[in-house]
């Protein structure tokens, strides 16, 4: 019997040592790369063209109102005008980021790779819902900023003049963010039943457009008690309802104004129920993702 | 019916996707009802229901699903090579993909339109509204099949057209009008009923005209562009 030959060779393989990052580094991440992936940073051009597009416009429309109002000193809208106005952008916005967000991972099958990590459940839609609000809030308060900064700098009334204008700018931040946590909640929920990005994009547009007639029509029955609550019926008029009972003043009323009679309140707490409800299907949804 | 159409209408209905369209006509017909019960003068329902959300959401939206996915989820997920590698001319391609998709959207727009329309008005305008927005379907699928084949996100350039052109330039800019399909269909249908519900913004040979041209040239454009296509992976 000859002798063994065989040798088992030490290839190095090696364990693990360094640092494991926990809970917290895995959301951070996912977070971080829902953000880049809503602007298309990091992809390739043809990913960037419908968000830089949007941001091109009301960047540029808020370019020309800042213009305006240096040049003639007549105030075109104000800062929380200007989220009411950009409304169709944002659904666009929306329709564009949403299902990049969701959809993929969702068509790809690469969700059992992301919840084989220590990820909780919750945590993975939470982290694409707050890229997404978070997308929003920059796409409506970058372009307020710039107008802050243009009336700042032209409007001569020294540091007084630049507080209040400050004054001004802060609720419409806020407002804005207002904007952000709804229609984010609303149209992740929507993108993340499909696996199929022209389906959740054709959706999520379909969601937020049909309400819209919807408020027109109830607007208009005979009674002032159906009219006051119609805006409850469309996400867009809801946050409208919402600014106008909270913020008042700096959303004049007037061309197109909400009228929402003494249901202010009825609003706010429509607008916490609409984002809670929006959050906890989510979760819902995330409970149980079939792989493929 | 040809073998592809079958296909194409398998490959529409033979999911639950399809049922996603069902919300949008049914919200419409239950809005004309629900106004129409209480007794609101049907000039001030009237055009928030038809054009605000039928001719202006309801139509647009359902051809653009329906449109884009007739060919766009088969480039999708790469089967369209097994139909372009049988021996059949392009046209016969396009032509009954065209057809399904001009027909499901028109059924499922144009019925609801009528409900409304009759409820609004009577049953000739229900009928005009019908016979526009099928004319407005063939126009709208022949657009987004054509665009599914020119770009790989037929859907967001779709909605850039339905949202920024015809929604939000259309209100401000009148220019846009004259190449807006839904100021067609709205031509068209008052032209076949005048009522003082519709307000017709293009004349009504020219709506024709350019309803047609758009129809015929985007097919045409698209039948061209299935000749030379080539099937490349997901866009990234």
């Amino acid at each position: 019997m000859p002798e063994p030959t065989g040798v088992i060779h030490d290839i190095g393989y090696q364990r693990y040592t360094g640092p494991r990052l926990g809970r917290r580094a895995v959301f951070g991440a996912l977070y971080l790369h829902g953000l880049r992936t809503a602007f298309g940073l990091g992809r390739s051009a043809k990913a960037k063209i419908f968000p830089w597009l949007v941001v091109a416009i009301v960047s540029v429309v808020a370019a020309g109102i800042t213009a305006v109002r240096s040049q003639v000193g007549e105030t075109v809208m104000t800062y929380a005008q200007f989220a009411d106005n950009m409304s169709w952008l944002v659904i666009f916005f929306v329709a564009v980021v949403a299902p990049e967000l969701v959809s993929r991972d969702l068509r790809s099958g690469v969700l059992p790779l992301y919840f084989s990590r220590p990820l909780p459940r919750s945590d993975y839609p939470l982290a694409k819902l707050l890229a997404l609000a978070t997308a929003l809030w920059l796409l409506l308060g970058g372009p307020q900023l710039l107008m802050f900064l243009g009336a700042a700098f032209t409007l001569g009334d020294g540091m007084r003049g630049v507080w209040n204008e400050l004054l001004d700018l802060l609720p419409g931040l806020l407002y804005a963010g207002l904007w952000a946590v709804v229609f984010a909640s609303v149209g992740l929920l929507v993108a993340s039943l499909t696996g199929k990005r022209a389906f959740a994009a054709g959706g999520v547009v379909a969601v937020f457009l049909m309400t819209t007639p919807v408020v027109g029509t109830l607007s208009i029955m005979p009674s002032r008690t159906v009219n006051e609550l119609a805006f409850l019926a469309s996400p867009s008029t809801l946050v409208q309802g919402v600014g106008d009972w909270a913020l008042g003043d700096l959303l004049p009323e007037g061309q197109g104004g909400i009228l929402i009679g003494d249901f202010g309140p009825v609003y706010a707490v429509a607008a916490v129920l609409l984002v809670a409800g929006c959050v906890a299907l989510l979760m819902l949804r995330y409970r149980k993702v079939a792989a493929r | 019916m040809s073998t592809v159409s079958w296909i194409t209408v398998r490959g529409l209905f033979g999911r639950r996707r399809f049922l996603l369209l069902l919300p949008l006509p049914v919200v419409l017909v239950l809005l004309a009802v629900l106004s129409r019960s209480l007794g609101v003068d049907p000039g001030e329902w009237g055009p928030p229901v038809l054009v605000g959300l039928g001719l202006a959401v309801v139509l647009p939206v359902v051809a653009l699903i329906v449109g884009t996915g007739v060919l766009g989820a088969e480039i999708d997920d790469g089967t369209v090579v097994h139909i372009l590698t049988k021996p059949l001319p392009r046209w016969q391609i396009v032509l009954p993909k065209l057809a399904v998709a001009a027909g499901v959207t028109a059924v499922t727009v144009a019925v609801p339109l009528y409900v409304a329309g009759v409820l609004a008005d009577s049953v000739r305008l229900g009928l005009s509204l019908a016979a526009a927005s099928a004319v407005g379907a063939l126009a709208y699928s022949a657009l987004f099949v054509a665009l599914s084949l020119l770009t790989r996100r037929p859907v967001l350039l779709g909605l850039v057209y339905v949202l920024i052109w015809e929604g939000l330039l259309g209100n401000f800019v009148s220019g846009t009008k004259v190449l807006s399909i839904q100021q067609y269909v709205i031509s068209l249908a008052d032209r076949m009923a005048p009522t003082g519900l519709l307000e017709a913004g293009v004349s009504v040979p020219m709506a024709a005209v350019m309803a047609a041209l758009i129809s015929v040239g985007f097919t045409v454009l698209a039948i061209d562009r299935l000749r030379s296509f080539s099937v490349a992976g997901e866009t990234s």
